[in-house]
């Protein structure tokens, strides 16, 4: 037939060429097709996709990995890695288009109740219920009017990340059940030097929840509630140690990007508040000889009237897409990375599972340069762990608002007193 | 296929028809032939427009009368996201926002192009090496630029504002730490990244108004402001039109250099529309309110566009 054309006159060939090339296009997709659909089927190997960020640098993921093909010889798994910063909306956009994509990460709570609320995530509940889930954490997150859509398999919490070294050298004690005026103290003390060379007491990283979570957290506040008085403690705190020098001001660590890593490793801090996902960083940096820091963790400081450790925290966990191509395959993955063995993997490179028991504490500290004082192995029992914020409908557009006005807070531009009063009004007005 | 290839013979008048005048009906064939070899050649390319940009927007016209969660089925609301709009706190900032910042850019660049096109337009040693620098900064990363100027705009430790104090100022501005300066901070870095690429055209400009002219002018006792201002800025028109045209659709449309320098921040200060319509679209799902926003802001550069062309007909006559 090719022949026939390519005699035809010029002009003729023309539409010949055009109609050639059209041929080869769509031969070229219906080749493609058919290699995607031998490649999955197939005589019981299962080829498992799942959605995960930074591969590279997030090692809890072929951990698990790992430990699953392991376990299930005859299940592969290809993951569909997404740049972290992205993730969401790289999800989002996904899902939108109908991805069958089995096993989907589910990088925040927020992002889980949107999924889920849209019918985008199949419903596991009976999963949930097979499965032994009292020592698991997180998983209340997880429930949307008694339906779970998700399993928890990490439980990052917040706790206090400090400098031994210059506690040290300063002559103070190391942090043990310290409140917040305390904490205000030590900052006081450690603070150091001047320009460049300046040495802050504590760092607070930009993130709202550094400073709102945590007293939603302690005084029991409701962050979706539009009252928002209870945040004025933590205000005047953050303020008072910033204005004092005592902390990098929020405005320059928005300017140049601060990065809470640099901060604590090239020990420009002496404390600072931050999640447990960042033991596994400080341990990759101290083992690649990145810092030298002789660091520690200790609870979160708390409100004077406090009896307990109530701190913040948010789980990650793994879904199941509701157009998944293998969703058996798919459901068997979420059961194991909820299980003690699943646990133990991720445990291994220094990351916080759900699932909380002795034995895996103790695998976790058995780590290759985690701290080994009691303090830290303390700080890594909070006797709460609240939700870093609520899930709901309206979590989404008040999270917005709060970040908004909780950047107007911080660089002066509002009163606390205006700045809280203004949250409220907006999600009052904003969000219905 | 098939049917193609039976074309030739199909071409060929029937038996039947030889008594008639042939050639109309020949010609009739060929003029259906050439229009559908005309059409082979533009195929490819139509798919392409029709299927990544006619469909897509002419969906986005449809959805912003739309609610539609990116999953599910639309469902007609008619003109409610544009009434939501209007009692939308989020739309005003950042149609404010939008305003401010082109309302800095565009002058600012223009004047900064031109100027710079008029110094460089000079036989001055090293004319080269200053035309590529001042060109460096628009194919120089967008990240890069904002992560820069980000760090130069640092209110405590930044250059500029270590500059600022040492030229005697007590407090300078707090730029992107600041609500006031944040916006101003943006339009500065965005002047400094335009204006190489807008220089380029002014000096093409500039090689096409004749020598004779400045001559005369000249001859006339001009001065060197007189002669800018009558035989220069006149000649430039059609260029100044073409990129007062291009900075205001470019500065409408700003997105990526406040995504990554302030992200909308601190609080809403540097939110801009397009910032918002992805906002409401890719992070809360709401497509249809999302779809109306960008229906506003294509309303608006176009009206404005319209205007301009409008103004430079009129200066024509």
């Amino acid at each position: 037939m090719r022949r026939k054309l390519a005699m035809g006159v010029h002009r003729r060939g023309a539409i010949g060429a055009a109609l050639a090339l059209a041929l080869a296009v769509t031969a070229c997709g219906g080749d493609e097709g058919g290699d995607g659909d031998s490649a999955s089927a197939g005589d019981g190997d299962v080829t498992l996709s799942v959605s995960v960020w930074n591969m590279d640098t997030t090692p809890e993921f072929r951990a698990m990995f790992d430990a699953f093909e392991e376990a299930n010889p005859n299940i592969t798994i290809q993951p569909v890695d997404i740049l972290a910063d992205d993730y969401d909306d790289k999800l989002t956009a996904m899902l939108a288009g109908g991805d069958k994509t089995d096993v989907l990460t589910m990088k925040n709570v927020i992002g889980y109740s949107r999924y889920a609320n849209r019918g985008q995530l199949m419903d596991i509940s009976d999963l949930v219920g097979s499965t032994d889930t009292s020592d698991l954490a997180g998983l209340d997150a997880y429930d949307i009017d008694g339906s779970y859509y998700a399993m928890p398999y990490r439980q990052d919490f917040w706790l206090l990340y400090y400098n031994k070294g210059m506690f040290d050298a300063a002559g103070l004690d190391y942090p043990e059940n310290i409140t917040w005026d305390e904490y205000v103290q030590l900052a006081e003390q450690l603070t150091s030097g001047e320009g460049g060379e300046k040495v802050y007491g504590t760092y607070h990283h930009t993130w709202r929840s550094v400073i709102q979570a945590i007293s939603a957290a302690q005084t029991g506040g409701d962050q979706l509630g539009g009252d928002y008085s209870f945040f004025a403690d933590q205000y005047e705190m953050a303020l008072g140690v910033q204005d004092s020098g005592f902390a990098l001001d929020f405005g320059t660590a928005v300017a140049q990007q601060a990065d809470y890593r640099n901060m604590f490793e090239t020990e420009a801090t002496a404390m600072m508040p931050m999640g447990t996902w960042y033991i596994s960083g400080v341990l990759a940096a101290a083992a690649n000889g990145d810092t030298d820091v002789d660091w520690g963790i200790a609870p979160m400081p708390q409100r004077p009237d406090s009896s307990e450790v109530v701190t913040f925290g948010s789980p990650t966990a793994f879904a199941v897409n509701e157009n998944a191509e293998h969703a058996d395959a798919a459901k068997m993955f979420v059961e194991f990375a909820a299980s003690e063995e699943g646990a133990k993997a991720i445990a291994e490179v220094g990351v916080v599972p759900a699932l909380q028991n002795s034995a895996i504490t103790d695998a976790y500290f058995a780590l290759d340069g985690m701290p080994e004082d009691d303090l830290s192995r303390t700080a890594f029992e909070p006797d709460v762990v609240e939700l870093e914020m609520p899930v709901s409908e309206t979590t989404s557009d008040i999270d917005t608002i709060l970040n908004e006005e909780h950047q107007l807070i911080m660089v002066g531009d509002k009163s606390i007193e205006d700045g809280i009063a203004t949250m409220g009004d907006r999600v009052d007005s904003e969000v219905r | 296929m098939s049917h193609v290839t039976t074309q030739p013979d199909a071409a060929r008048p029937a038996p039947s028809e030889r008594g008639r005048p042939p050639r109309r009906q020949g010609r009739s064939r060929q003029v259906r032939r050439n229009t559908l070899v005309g059409w082979s050649f533009i195929l490819p390319n139509f798919v392409g427009f029709a299927l990544f940009t006619l469909v897509p927007v002419t969906a986005a016209f449809v959805l912003a009368f739309m609610e539609w969660n990116s999953f599910g089925s639309p469902e007609w609301v008619g003109l409610d996201n544009f009434r939501r709009m209007l009692g939308d706190e989020n739309f005003r900032v950042a149609l404010f926002n939008t305003f401010f910042y082109a309302g800095g850019h565009i002058p600012l660049t223009l004047v900064a192009a031109l100027t710079l096109a008029i110094v460089l337009n000079r036989k001055i040693r090293g004319v080269q090496f200053f035309r590529t620098a001042a060109f460096f900064p628009y194919i120089t990363s967008l990240v890069a630029v904002a992560v820069v100027w980000n760090m130069m705009f640092n209110p405590t430790l930044g250059p500029v504002n270590q500059i600022l104090e040492t030229l005697g100022m007590a407090n300078p501005p707090g730029w992107t730490a600041s609500t006031d300066w944040a916006m101003p901070a943006v339009i500065i870095t965005s002047v400094w990244r335009d204006m190489g690429y807008y220089m380029v055209l002014y000096l093409a400009g500039l090689q096409t108004i004749p020598e004779e002219y400045y001559e005369a002018a000249r001859v006339d006792g001009a001065n060197a402001w007189q002669r800018f201002w009558h035989v220069t800025l006149p000649g430039l028109r059609p260029v100044t039109f073409f990129v007062v045209v291009m900075l205001t659709i470019q500065s409408f449309k700003i997105l990526d250099l406040i995504v990554v320098m302030t992200d909308g921040g601190p609080g809403r200060s540097t939110l801009v529309l397009a910032q918002l319509i992805y906002r409401e679209g890719i992070r809360e799902g709401r497509f249809g309110y999302s779809s109306a926003i960008a229906l506003v802001l294509f309303f608006i550069v176009l009206t404005v566009t319209v205007f301009q062309f409008r103004l430079n007909e009129r200066r024509k006559a």
